[in-house]
């Protein structure tokens, strides 16, 4: 049993199974084999194996060619790791005597041994734990073949491990399969956490190294409330933890009995709360909730859910739902705000490979050279506007001029709508982030 | 000189970074195909020179005084290989 501490940025309590996304996200498809398929599963992994060998020494011969001989011997070295007759040995008693399924015993062995390394208090040694995860991966692509399982295609839930997210990785995650989230960087404005927020689901970040240390398939308990994760709790922590789950519950139900009472100071000075939301499916809840309105609806995840563009009557659906939700209070709906951190796959010609995330064409300097995809939006959020007090906001803004701009692109929607006789609201408050520091020294 | 008894010899590890993955994998791959056992010693450790993985629980760094053991047929051949490996510092530097 290890505890990992982390910082918890949503909160909750998950015990479930461990996916671990990797660059290649296997995820291990069962974890044991039936008894008389054991030799099977042997013969299974043998073959696997031997194909790795071919595969290592292939890129061993090219590796020497194009960079050298000490180049080629890393690969070289990867060959007697998959060969090892210790780790084979090991993998096979698994197998044999326990029933593991070959993915899940490699996964277990490897790791075994890359904590081993790990634990020599060597750094280079430590290192190697790389060289064991690539075997790893290598193997296991061997092993599952056309089986592989992906992120998208999940079928149970599990709690999800990685390095770190990327907006268009939990984007396209099917959320109902997803206990929670565990990342080993990231902070308190991590996508992760603000996805898990909106999701309503524990996520722990900052955890450190530990993807290298937990196998697909492991128990793991995902602590929101202290920050942790524990990997292979012992019966002993899983009774408490689902003690702590039990009590967080009734907390959370206590919490909704407080909705319907007023916002407001010991002076009775009323304080408006509004909600930020990513998904039109919030906003019910937030109302639920006793939200004033939405201060915030993050359009991104629009584009990041799906491979294709988004038609303007799609656009118009997700506003609707979310205005439908507080037809009398303000909704304040951010353009695209979008940057190489998150590339939706329907726009691959702006993102050229090793651009600096945070310079370059983002948010509305995308929007005004992408008029076509901007003005589809604006058309969307000006038709909306008929129906509550839908103000719109650009992002990213840093000069007077890019908000002229916007804002005559507005205008030229406006008049577009006008032509067409489409009903807009022609009053709609208009507004930016103020987010750059050139804003506040231009105001 | 009987075919099973074990035959060792003293090699010093003069390799400036110790003995890491590469040198680790070429005494591996040395003694892969030997029919009998060879091990490595240092101190109250031994490890199983076929097993790369075991090799690399060594701590070896340059200088570090290593015993090779080898038992079976051919077990002398062996040993004068792996300790030549360790003088020529593994072709390496």
């Amino acid at each position: 049993m290890q505890t990992k501490p982390g910082i918890a940025v949503s909160p909750g309590v998950a015990i479930g199974q461990a996916f671990v996304l990797g660059v290649e996200d296997f995820r291990i498809p069962q974890r044991f084999v039936a008894v008389d398929a054991v030799d099977a599963e042997i013969l299974r992994f043998r073959t696997a194996l031997e194909n790795v060998c071919h595969e290592i020494a292939e890129n061993e011969k090219q590796a020497s060619a194009k960079l050298g001989k000490q180049f080629g011997a890393i690969f070289a070295a990867h060959q007697q790791m998959a060969r090892d007759p210790i780790v084979q040995g090991e993998v096979e008693a698994l197998i044999r005597d326990k029933n593991f399924s070959p993915e899940f015993a490699l996964s277990n062995v490897l790791r075994q041994y890359a904590q081993k390394l790990q634990n020599l208090g060597d750094k280079y040694k430590a290192d190697r734990a790389i060289d064991l995860y690539d075997l790893e991966k290598r193997t296991l692509r061997h092993l599952l073949g056309e089986r592989r399982e992906e992120l998208a295609h999940l079928t149970m839930p599990v709690i999800v491990l990685a390095h770190d997210l990327t907006p268009s990785e939990t984007a396209t995650l099917p959320r109902k399969y997803v206990l929670g989230f565990a990342t080993e960087i990231g902070g308190y404005t991590s996508h992760t956490a603000i996805l898990a927020g909106a999701l309503e689901i524990p996520a722990v970040v900052a955890v450190g190294d530990i993807v290298a240390n937990v196998s697909g398939g492991d128990t793991v308990i995902l602590d929101g409330i202290h920050g942790r994760v524990i990997i292979d709790p012992d019966e002993e922590t899983i009774a408490q933890y689902r003690d702590w789950e039990r009590r967080a519950k009734t907390v959370a139900q206590r919490r909704v009995s407080y909705r319907a009472l007023p916002s407001e100071t010991k002076d009775e000075t009323r304080i408006r709360l509004l909600s930020n939301i990513e998904f039109p499916e919030e906003a019910d809840h937030c109302r639920e909730l006793g939200a004033d309105g939405i201060g915030l609806y993050r359009t991104e995840f629009l584009y990041l859910e799906s491979n294709r563009e988004q038609t303007e009557a799609e656009h118009l659906e997700a506003y609707q739902k979310v205005v439908q939700a507080f037809p009398d209070q303000p909704v304040v709906i951010r353009t695209l705000d979008l940057g190489s951190d998150k590339v939706p796959a329907a726009m691959p010609q702006f993102y050229p490979e090793g651009a600096n995330p945070e310079l370059g064409l983002r948010s509305i300097r995308l929007s005004l050279t992408d008029l076509t995809r901007f003005k589809t939006q604006l058309r969307a959020i000006l038709r909306v506007a008929v129906l509550g007090d839908v103000q719109v906001m650009f992002p990213l803004i840093s000069s007077l001029i890019e908000l002229r701009q916007a804002k005559s692109t507005l205008h030229d929607v406006m008049e577009d709508l006008e032509e067409e006789g489409v009903a807009f609201n022609r009053a709609i408050r208009v507004g930016m982030m103020v987010e750059v520091p050139s804003v506040p020294l231009l105001a | 000189m009987t075919a099973e008894s074990p035959h060792s010899r003293n090699v010093s590890v003069k390799l400036e970074n110790g003995l890491h993955l590469v040198p680790c994998s070429r005494i591996a791959e040395l003694v892969r195909d030997f029919p009998g056992t060879v091990w490595i010693r240092r101190e109250e450790q031994a490890v199983d020179a076929k097993s790369i993985f075991d090799l690399l629980t060594l701590q070896a760094p340059f200088g570090t005084v290593l015993t090779l053991e080898a038992s079976g047929n051919g077990a002398d051949h062996i040993i004068e290989g792996l300790a030549a490996l360790f003088e020529r510092n593994f072709e390496l530097e």
